[in-house]
């Protein structure tokens, strides 16, 4: 019973200095009420005490699983409770005997056990009499006791609990505690999860009830921690100790392995830091569960135990409930219908509403409160309490925009105390910690450096150095809390936003206050708020994401069954799209049905030329803006984009008709077709004439091979005939005439069949095909078909010579030369060849080789090429006519009669046919046409033609003009002239060989001329040339050109051969007859070149 | 010793502020803290109790052998009695006791691990 003797000891010193309150003594405490009662009594009370507090065990057991609320409520109670048991017991056992007994018996001292069977009525007096005894004993014992005694029995009974507090462990710094090889190890231990708390108060009561065994527990500690579950941590020496003191505990698991913590980790375990669960009122929380999931509610208050919270959100009323009673007026709610499927809209409370749908006695008002369904609104927010667990505490990140509505309150008028942003700016603190980086400015905005700005240093953890920015501490360094700097912004600054829902936002900023920073946004030139340490200096212009969705900027989008537009800015969820009526819509992605793809879209622009996506074009009316085309949608509209242009982002849309191509690029090819499409003089003649195969002519001549019949010359296919369908690079996609089937094949094993049955290597360039009319297939004669205008069309679709005029003329280049008329002319007038063409008489020629002459001669020539022709008119033609005693064909650009004559007799000794004299004969098309001269030559004047003589003598009678050699020329000429290196580089080049090709009468031969620029087409490489005497530019095939070597010290030359290639040089000296020492402008180094590896560059005088 | 509770569920359980021994709050009530009764004065008196001791702790320790332990040395529990403790204790004992803390010229160190040294 030492347990009661330590109640017994415990109560009888303090009774009695407390005896003289008795009287008085509160019915709430429990201890005065008990006090003045002798030992006897304080024994019994102990052990209700001890009754009391079991039930009171149990009790709080149940509670563990009730509200908080109510649990505090009880609680209160029970602590009253037991006082006032206490009370009545004693008030019920004073009725007894056996307390007057008991009394008694400690007045008596020792007897009182013999007497506690005492039963009996006695008198009131007797019972006074006791009581007085009692009391009178009492005043003698405390006379005799000395006070200091008891002072001293005090000390001693209570000696533990009066110990004085020391506190003497907490001077050491935790550092000094760090667990040393000499301490016991921890031992990690599976447990079943949830359990972890009760194994360790197992532990430790198995402990206690081992301690004085045989086999007492030798583990020094156990512990567990919440952020860990399912493990505990035991202090022991060994895992055998760690392992005996779990043995027969229930939810351990020592068979998953006792495992040893490594020393460095020993102090880590306990150092775990969980969140701060901090809730202050005012601060933002969300809701975990239920209706209000994931809202964002404001604390009004914290109960004391900090278990309940206090919480004013907006409500969620259901101002649709599913009660079809409501139909018949009667409206009824329906509570506990189980939750409807659908969470009702965030929603201020307002009373008539709710009182409209749920009825008038669901609300009632109480002051300025009302209740609705259990729940009190104020101010249109539901007021509710929560417990702390159903809330998320951390990482609420409270979006303005949902702060702004709280501020805003119910009738969506600004509240006059809108809610302290610096609430949230002190949840976000910490994580501003981690965003600061060396460099920022920063403002200290607390501490005893408050006020103070500078410059980051340096970040060490939670100590932020910065270089103070000031007047009297300007430069030095200063060490401050992390949390104390919050980054500065300044109006003006360019920022940009890092994290959030403005991510990637760029803007200039305008206000700053405290921590929240407006600036412009750069994207949507709206104003956006922001936290600053959700800001960084930045001077990039981020258009943010291209990306939204599935779209992307530029994308053609479809918007609705008549309407696309294209995509000219993105924001952050929408985009904005510019339709192809001009007008721009702000789109979600989920408006836009799809994304169109106009990669193959082509439309005709306004010369009827092509027009396809990434071609630069340029409006010939209206603003006559520039731009690249984006898309094109319908061969209509074409939207199109230019960086310059700040409306809609650059992007605009326009008709495709009003559209002219910027580059002549890629266009030459287009050109012959087009005009041959616009004029329908030249369409209608063709068609009369039957020359023109409309499928090559509608086809589109992408390549000039295309349509042709061909033969297989070699590989597996040898002997096969087909048609070539389609043309990449070297091979060829031809459809054979057997097995119906389409074959991939090297252009190599390729030869052009005739109608007569001849072979020709496909890849000869300048047979005639060239001219265009021998591939249409349709062709009736050659003889026609070489003559027709069309030719010249073709021609300079696929040709070289001749087509360099047919594809300058229409080009917005050529025009300004001049040449366009001539051409122009030509080509509409009604035309003399397809009437030669027609004539029997031409017919008939053309199967003889006479009629070239002949033909020649024929008015209708003469008549034709007279009508257009300007020179005649320039009064160059004389001279032409003079040398050329037929005037028509003296025009056709020194073909004079002398040549043809010359030529023309030889000729039917080769062949007979016309096929094979066009072949290797210059045709009047092949063969510098007038068209061709007078593209070429307005200013080249005249004077310094050629003369025909010269043509003779260097045309050598059939040879030169013959596509074999244009075609070997076309590998001949400088290819390098295309390398990138080579790009605007003014090399000097030599006019060499145009005589031998007749190439605009070879009046250029032999001149000097810098190359301006480069121009690559499917078939032929051409080249921008400036002459060097007389200044004019002309376009001229670079297979005419050759190189001019460097020849004097200082020359500027380029390599265009060997390693040094592409690189400038400056010659030096002379090494020998062909090598020079050159030097590198960039490099004093000395190079060795040789002299046919370099040409010559021309440097521009200067003025 | 300190009592130990029974019922190691239960969310009635405090921890002091200043020693983070875990009580039943009846305990507190009855006996005070074992270790700072001295300062804390939580005996007999709920509302004391309530201020001295808060139910938002993490982790518990079981302290067996309190004077070899290097768990207890590490929570500075060495010197105090047998009992369970807490790892963390979330508040500050009131100012009174800080203020004597202060005049005794004891260091008070929070037991919510915010300042380490």
């Amino acid at each position: 019973m030492s347990g009661l003797d330590d109640e017994y000891a415990m109560h009888e010193p303090e009774s009695d200095p407390i005896q003289l309150d008795d009287e008085d003594a509160d019915d709430v405490q429990p201890e005065p009420a008990q006090k003045p009662k002798k030992p006897r009594a304080s024994i019994y009370d102990a052990l209700d005490d001890e009754e009391d507090e079991e039930d009171e065990d149990d009790e709080e057991d149940e509670d563990d699983e009730e509200d908080a609320g109510r649990g505090k409520k009880r609680a209160k109670h029970r602590h009253k409770r037991p006082a006032v048991n206490r009370f009545l017991d004693v008030e019920a056992e004073v009725d007894t005997d056996e307390d007057e007994e008991e009394e008694e018996d400690e007045a008596g001292g020792d007897e009182f056990i013999a007497d506690a069977g005492i039963e009996g009525d006695e008198d009131d007096v007797n019972r006074r009499a006791a009581v007085n005894a009692r009391l009178d004993r009492r005043e003698r014992e405390l006379n005799d006791q000395d006070l200091a005694k008891i002072a001293q029995n005090l000390h001693e009974r209570y000696g533990r609990a009066a110990v004085r507090y020391t506190g003497d462990m907490n001077e050491v710094p935790q550092r000094l505690l760090i667990p040393s090889v000499h301490d016991a190890s921890l031992w990690q231990i599976r447990v079943k999860p949830g359990r972890e708390r009760d194994i360790v108060f197992s532990l430790m009561r198995k402990a206690i009830d081992l301690e004085y065994t045989a086999q007492p527990l030798s583990i020094l500690s156990a512990f567990q921690r919440d952020s860990l579950p399912g493990m505990i941590y035991v202090e022991a020496r060994s895992a055998q100790q760690v392992n005996q003191a779990c043995k027969g505990l229930v939810g351990v698991y020592p068979s998953r392995g006792i495992t040893l913590v490594p020393i460095e980790e020993m102090a880590s375990l306990l150092q775990i830091k969980k969140q701060d669960l901090t809730v202050t009122p005012g601060s933002w929380v969300r809701i975990k569960r239920g209706k209000y999931q994931g809202d964002l509610a404001q604390v009004m208050d914290i109960t004391e135990n900090g278990e309940d919270v206090g919480l004013k959100f907006i409500p969620r009323i259901d101002l649709n409930p599913k009660d079809d009673a409501s139909v018949d007026g009667r409206k009824r709610k329906k509570v506990g219908s189980g939750l409807s499927t659908m969470r009702p809209p965030q929603r201020f409370f307002n009373y008539e509403e709710v009182v409209k749908v749920y009825g008038r006695k669901q609300v009632s008002k109480r002051n300025q409160v009302y209740v609705f369904q259990n729940d009190t609104y104020k101010d249109g927010f539901i007021e509710k309490d929560f417990k702390l667990n159903a809330l998320v505490l951390e990482n609420v990140n409270p979006t303005l925009d949902e702060i702004t509505r709280f501020t805003r309150g119910q009738d969506g008028a600004e509240n006059e105390n809108p809610v302290d942003l610096s609430i949230i700016a002190e949840a976000s603190r910490k994580a501003a910690i981690s965003v600061l980086q060396p460099g920022d400015h920063v403002e200290v905005f607390e501490g005893e450096q408050a006020g103070v700005h500078g410059v980051v240093d340096s970040i060490n953890q939670d100590v932020v150095t910065i270089t103070a920015i000031g007047v009297e501490i300007d430069g030095q360094k200063i060490d401050v809390p992390a949390r104390g700097v919050r980054k500065r912004f300044k109006p003006g600054d360019h920022v940009k936003v890092m994290t959030g829902q403005n991510a990637d936002e760029t803007g200039l900023v305008v206000s700053v206050s405290d921590n929240v920073v407006t600036f412009l946004s750069d994207m949507s030139m709206q104003e956006v708020s922001v936290f600053s340490k959700d800001l960084r200096e930045a001077a990039e212009v981020g258009s943010g994401t291209n990306i939204v969705g599935n779209y992307e900027l530029h994308d053609l989008v479809q918007l609705d069954l008549q309407t696309v537009g294209v995509i000219f800015k993105t924001e952050r969820d929408s985009f904005r799209v510019l339709d192809q009526n001009g007008q721009v819509r702000l789109v979600q992605p989920h408006q836009i049905s799809m994304r169109r793809n106009s990669d193959r879209a082509i439309a005709t622009d306004s010369e009827g030329h092509e027009l396809r996506p990434q071609d630069n074009m340029k409006e010939i009316d209206g603003e006559g803006r520039k731009g690249r085309v984006l898309h094109i949608h319908q061969s209509f509209f074409a939207f199109l984009h230019n960086r310059d242009i700040t409306e809609n982002g650059g992007v605009f849309v326009t008709r495709a008709r009003s559209l002219a191509s910027l580059a002549p690029k890629g266009n030459l090819l287009k050109t012959g077709t087009d005009l041959g499409k616009m004029n329908p003089a030249v369409a209608g003649g063709a068609a009369t004439g039957g020359m023109v195969g409309s499928g090559t002519m509608g086809r589109g001549p992408r390549d000039r091979d295309i349509g042709v019949i061909v033969s297989v010359v070699k590989g597996a296919y040898k002997g096969y005939v087909g048609v070539v369908k389609d043309t990449n690079g070297p091979v060829a996609r031809v459809e054979l005439h057997t097995g119906n089937k389409v074959i991939t094949i090297d252009k190599e094993k390729l030869y052009r069949r005739h109608p007569d049955g001849k072979l020709t290597p496909l890849t000869a360039p300048y047979n005639p095909n060239t001219m265009g009319p021998p591939r249409s297939t349709g062709g009736g004669g050659f003889g026609n078909s070489a003559r027709t205008p069309n030719p010249y069309g073709a021609g300079a679709a696929g040709g070289r010579t001749p087509g360099w005029g047919g594809g300058r003329t229409p080009n917005p280049y050529a025009t300004g030369d001049g040449k366009t008329p001539a051409w122009n002319a030509s080509s509409r007038t009604p035309n003399p060849y397809a009437d030669g063409g027609r004539t029997p008489a031409w017919n008939a020629s053309a199967r003889t080789p006479n009629p070239y002459q002949d033909g020649g001669k024929t008015p209708a020539w003469n008549a034709s090429a007279r009508t257009p022709n300007p020179y005649q008119d320039g009064g160059k033609t004389p001279g032409w006519n003079t040398s050329s005693k037929q005037g028509g064909w003296g025009d056709f650009g020194g073909a004079s009669p002398k040549p043809w004559g010359g030529s023309s007799p030889a000729r039917p000794a080769e062949s007979n046919s016309w096929d094979s004299s066009l072949q290797t004969a210059p045709t009047p098309a092949a063969a510098p046409t007038p068209g061709y001269f007078a593209a070429q030559t307005p200013g080249a004047g005249y004077a310094s033609a050629p003369t025909p003589a010269g043509i003779m003598s260097s045309v050598g009678v059939l040879s030169a003009p013959t596509p074999g050699v244009s075609g070997a020329v076309e590998d001949e000429y400088c290819m390098w002239l295309t390398d990138a290196e080579f790009t605007d580089r003014k090399v000097i080049m030599e006019i060499v060989g145009t005589h031998t090709h007749n190439w605009s009468n070879g009046e250029h031969e032999g001149k000097l001329g810098f190359v301006n620029s480069v121009l690559v087409t499917a078939n032929d490489t051409v080249v921008h040339f400036h002459l060097l005497d007389d200044g004019t530019a002309i376009t001229i095939p670079a297979s005419y050109l050759n190189p001019v070597r460097p020849n004097a010290v200082g020359d500027h030359a380029m390599v265009h051969e060997g390693k040094y290639k592409g690189k400038e040089v400056i010659l030096n000296s002379k090494e020998s007859d062909n090598t020079w020492l050159v030097m590198q402008p960039e490099d004093v180094a000395g190079l060795s070149c040789e002299t046919q590896q370099m040409v010559k560059l021309y440097v521009s005088p200067v003025y | 010793m300190s009592t130990i509770p029974s019922q190691a569920k239960s969310k009635q359980l405090r921890a002091c502020l200043l020693c983070s021994i875990i009580q039943h709050p009846m305990d507190f009530r009855k006996n005070g803290c074992p270790n700072c009764e001295e300062l804390m004065q939580m005996k007999g008196s709920p509302d004391r109790i309530g201020v001295c001791t808060t139910t938002y702790f993490d982790g518990i320790i079981a302290v067996i052998d309190t004077e070899s332990s290097w768990v207890a040395r590490w929570q500075r529990t060495s010197k105090y009695v047998r009992g369970m403790y807490a790892v963390r204790v979330k508040g500050r004992v009131p100012d009174d006791v800080e203020a004597e803390l202060e005049s005794r010229g004891i260091k008070y160190r929070p037991r919510d691990q915010t300042d380490q040294d």
